[in-house]
This record gives C-alpha cells, structure tokens and sequence, in this order.
C-alpha cells in the first residue's frame, strides 16, 4: 500500500525543488524568483480583542486604569521588564488557592522585542475600532470604512495576494482563527474581483473542529483505501459532476487539490489521534481559548510548514467586563507568543532561522474605563473609537529583521494598522506585486520602509 | 341528353376525384426536463445538513446536532474538505442507512434510480442508467457504500 503522506510529502519536495525556477501562476503570468524574500515562512499572530497600550508596551499594571500605583510587566516573553511586585492577579492559582497569585513561567531568555524590531506606537488610523473590522485591516491593508460583519473584507487578503502573485499552494496559507463567532471565517478571502475564494487560506477553528463538536460528530471519520476506494468514488463522481450541467453557480471551495484535500483529512484525523494521546504541544500553562487554539495552531506548523500562518486571538476582550480577566488574558498571550516562537525554532526544523514573526493587536481600548468593577473591584474598559482605542503596537522577528530596534516612540508614532500586509509582502518577495495591486490603504508601507 | 350524360360523369369524377383519405397526426404526452433537474441555487449549510442527514440516516435531524454540525462545517474552511469528512463520519456510523452490496447487485437498475431519487430528487435519464448498470457490473468490489459517497459528494447534491 502507497503511503499517502509520504507521497504527499515527496511531491511537496519536488514542488519546492521547482520553485527556483521560474514558472507560470494561476493568474497566468510568469513568476521567477527574485531572491528578494527576507525567509520562508511568516508568522503572523493577531493579538487580538483590544490591548490598551498602558498595559501592554509601557508595562502600568494598574498605575494608568485603577488609580492603584503599581507597575510591571506582564508580556515577559514580548517584552523586557520585570513583572508587578503585588497584587498579583494575572498568573495561575497558587498552591494555597491565591486566584491568579502565580505568573506564568517565562518560556524566552531573550524577549521577542530584543530579538527583533518594536514599533511600540502604531496608529490604527481609519474606521471603527471593531473587532472584526480591526481583523479584516490586519489581513487586508486596508480600512472597510463600509465593512459589515457578515461580509467578507472587501479587498483582497494577504492570503490571496501571496495564492495569487506567488503562486502558493492552498496547503501553503493558513488562517488559524480562534473560534467561528464574529465571522471570524469569513476572514480567509474577501470576494475582490481578480481574487476571491480561489486564492483563499484554508482555515480552521481548531478550538470547534478538535474541541466538543468535533470529538462528537467528526472524530472516527472513515478513511478509505486512496487506490481501492477512492479512485472508484473519484471516477463515479466525474461521471456525476460531468453530468450536472451547474448554471453558473460556484461551488464554493478554496481550490484544494485532490492530494491537498487528502492531505488535509489526514491531518485531522492525525490530530485527534494526537489529541488523544496527549502528543499536541500545547503551552505549558493551557487554561484558556487562545492558548489551545496556539497549541493547534503548532499542529498546523508542524505537518504543513505554511508559508504563511495567521492567528487569530481574542481572550483580552473580556476587558469589557472584567480588568482581572483581562490582565490574565494579556500574560497568556504572551505565553503562547513565547510558546510559538520556541516551538518554531526548536521543533520544526525547516522553519527554524527561517521564520519572521509578527505580533500587532487588531486595535486598542479607550483611555476611560466604564462603569463595570470586577471581582477586585476594578473598572473595565470598553473600545469604542476614541484616541486610546486607535493606539497599538507591533514587533517582528526573524531573518534580516533588526534586533533590539525600536522605531518610534509615544510622542513620535510610526506606523500604521494596514501596514502589517505591505511587510508580510515584502519578507515574501512580492511587495511590488501587493503594492501594485493599488487595493491599499492609501497610507499603507512596509513597515521596514518606516524604518 | 347526351351533354348532360357528360356532365353528370365529369360531375361524378370530380366528386370521386377529390375524395381522399385522412390522417390524424398524434404525439404521447411526454415530460421533457434537463438532466440536472433545474437545479441552480447552492445549499445553504443548514439545507445541506439536513438533507443529507436525512438521506443517510433516513430521519430528520435533531436541532441540537443541526447546531454542532452547522458550527462544524463553520470551523473547516474548504466546503469540500467538511462536506466528504462528515459523509466520512455519517459513513462510520452504525445506524447509517445503505443498501446491502448483495441488495445492489440484486438489481442494479432499481438501486440506481432508487439511489437517483434518494440523492437528486429525479429519476435517471435512459443514458444515466445505461452507463451506470455497466459501471457497477463490470466492477464487482464496488460497494453500494463508495456508490452513496460519490452522491453525497457530487456537485449536484450541493445544489437545489
């Protein structure tokens, strides 16, 4: 019998092999590589929900939002600082039943900051601070001042420029969302004419794919013979498809192929065999939605080695109700940003040293709290459009990619939301495609050009 | 009188003459449709769940697993891929309802357009049939089974 994943994998490798030379992309013109792409692969993970930047970059604890003046970092792993001395709420609950008493472990000796380039006063300069409007900005460059949600961002995605331009495999662009509210899954393409879903990432919410749904109604899916079994149905189905006289309707699909698509089953069968073997590496401290969909989201590395992966986070957002909550959203965080980039470098070898990560907040939180107190009695903060809100930060690491930089300050913001697409472009190799595209933000640069 | 014997034989010719015999032209009443039954707009996830619930399991499904497979099919981005994985899964399930092979075989013309009628709401064109009898006959190891999933993921099963 054939080993499938082998094959796959085999066939992976002379693609690979190929792609030096110059060939034709799906849009019909001639790609050579220009040996421009700064690495291989790019991470880029939405921290997302809103994170106010008094408690993320300049590290007030509860100095700048309870009026309690006690600072202190708690993004270790992000950023260089030592974490509160008191009232320590943000970690796990210590032996003797102290809620949150106990922070995390740090996972990275060097904060990701230090090991890359900080731009600590990015502006999200255009629309709502939505959520999903803040989402769609972060993956398309550019501000939907019309966007809906419901909708699909209305122009192209990183992930179709990089289908589109580059000519990557479907296999190769990931969208890893941390669940399916907020239309989180229609993130994966927009419907731009020229693009749409045949350029789309492939997309999973892992936490609803592997979590209680999952384990109940797809786990223990049948598996059938690829040669015996499949090819039979793979020919009874042409009939029928060739049969079917479709009146222009699309089938929607993000132009898989075949061994892609089988690929892709075997992957979820593997993870939940995985799963239940206890063999996924999730972070060491796993207590909360975007830590597992983090832990996924190193399956997905791990069997594919994308080109480009996309993660998607939102635990802070319970800042609208609960600062404890949130301040223990933010340290987790930055445990699974610690725990990714580790696992990149140390258990997927052909991402190691060839890997840029990207780490930026969808948007930001308002200056003035409102009128909910927590369990600590603790106001919260809403987002809802004012200066504060549109204040984010962002960090790159990776190949050719300043260590220890950090570019602009509080007074002096440089940067911008959209950016994010430009400077994923351009570690890729095909910024002048993205930019020539002309479907921009009008203020959207590579941020190594603001450098 | 002999002009008017003339004249009552070229009167009586005439009316011979132009006696001929009618035809009635009929046609049977035949429906004409097209092979794909009209069909054209796409499923929704919810349309689609449901029915092929009901086509595999043969009862309606519970709003309950309506929900969890709707969330399901919401977390995997590529359609196709969350479609067959589910027929997948129904595939494995005990109480999934599918004909025996020996039942298939048995009568491979009524299993088809049974299987036509179950999967498209239609029954098989002359030519459908046709190619299907000699497929399955000529290919003994194939299971009424690999028959239902090539259905359930076909092209036409996603439209209505």
């Amino acid at each position: 019998m054939i080993n499938r994943r082998k094959f796959i994998q085999k066939a992976a490798l002379a693609a690979g092999a190929s792609i030096t030379a110059p060939y034709i992309l799906p849009s019909g013109r001639l790609f050579a590589q220009t040996g421009l792409a700064m690495a291989d692969h790019v991470v880029f993970v939405l921290f997302a929900g809103g994170v106010r930047q008094q408690e993320a970059i300049y590290q007030r604890y509860l100095a700048d939002s309870q009026g309690v003046d006690i600072e202190g970092n708690v993004l270790y792993n992000m950023l260089p600082g030592e974490g509160p001395d008191i009232k320590i709420v943000y970690g796990v609950d210590t032996a003797d039943g102290q809620p949150g008493g106990q922070p995390i472990d740090r996972i990275l000796s060097t904060p990701l900051s230090e090991q890359g380039t900080l731009f600590p006063e990015l502006r999200y300069s255009g629309g709502g601070t939505g959520h999903y409007g803040g989402l769609s900005t972060g993956v398309s460059g550019y501000y939907g001042t019309t966007q809906g949600l419901q909708q699909r961002p209305l122009h192209p995605t990183i992930f179709e420029y990089l289908r589109r331009h580059r000519g990557s495999k479907a296999t190769d662009i990931w969208f890893i969302g941390n669940g399916i509210g907020g239309s989180t899954p229609l993130l994966n393409h927009s419907e731009y004419a020229g693009y749409g879903s045949r350029y789309g990432a492939n997309f999973f919410a892992p936490t609803v794919t592997f979590g209680y749904e999952g384990e109940r109604h797809l786990k223990g899916f049948k598996c059938y013979h690829p040669e015996e079994e499949l090819d039979p149905v793979r020919q009874m189905r042409a009939f029928l498809n060739q049969n079917f006289l479709r009146q222009g309707q699309a089938i929607p699909n993000l132009n898989n192929t075949e061994e892609e698509k089988e690929d892709i089953k075997a992957f979820i069968k593997s993870t939940f065999e995985r799963l239940e073997n206890n063999e996924i590496a999730f972070p060491p401290v796993t207590d909360n939605g975007d830590l597992a969909t983090v832990g996924f989201t190193t399956e997905v590395l791990r069997w594919f080695k994308p080109q480009l992966t996309v993660v998607n986070m939102n635990s802070v957002d319970t800042c609208h109700s609960s600062f404890t909550g949130y301040l223990k959203a933010l340290h987790r965080g930055d445990h699974a940003i610690g725990h990714l980039w580790n696992f990149i470098q140390t258990q997927v070898p052909e991402m190691a040293g060839n890997t840029a990560l990207i780490v930026m907040p969808e948007h930001g939180r308002n200056l003035q709290h409102n009128s909910i107190m927590d369990e600590n009695d603790w106001f919260s903060f809403d987002h809802d459009s004012d200066e504060n809100s549109r204040r984010i930060f962002a960090m790159m690491a990776g190949p050719g990619i300043d260590a220890n930089l950090r570019v602009g300050s509080e007074a002096n913001p440089i940067g911008d939301a959209a950016d994010i697409v430009p400077t994923i472009a351009q570690i890729l190799g095909i910024k002048s495609d993205v930019i020539n595209a002309g479907l921009l933000n009008g203020n959207a640069r590579s941020l190594f050009d603001r450098i | 009188m002999r002009h008017q014997l003339i004249i009552l034989l070229l009167s009586l010719l005439s009316v011979l003459a132009c006696k001929e015999k009618s035809y009635v032209y009929d046609v049977n009443e035949v429906a004409i449709g097209t092979n794909n039954g009209d069909k054209n707009k796409l499923k929704s996830n919810e349309q689609f769940l449901s029915i092929l619930y009901a086509n595999m399991f043969q009862k309606a499904i519970s709003p309950t697993e309506m929900a969890a497979l709707a969330s399901l099919i919401r977390s995997i981005g590529d359609k196709q891929i969350a479609y067959e994985t589910l027929v997948a899964r129904f595939m494995a399930d005990g109480a999934v309802a599918i004909p025996s092979d020996a039942e298939m075989r048995g009568d491979l013309a009524a299993f088809i357009t049974a299987t036509y009628k179950r999967f498209y709401v239609r029954l098989p064109s002359q030519a459908e049939k046709t190619y299907w009898v000699n497929y399955l006959s000529s290919r003994p190891n194939i299971t009424a089974e690999l028959v239902y999933l090539a259905f359930a993921t076909s092209d036409e099963y996603y439209f209505y």
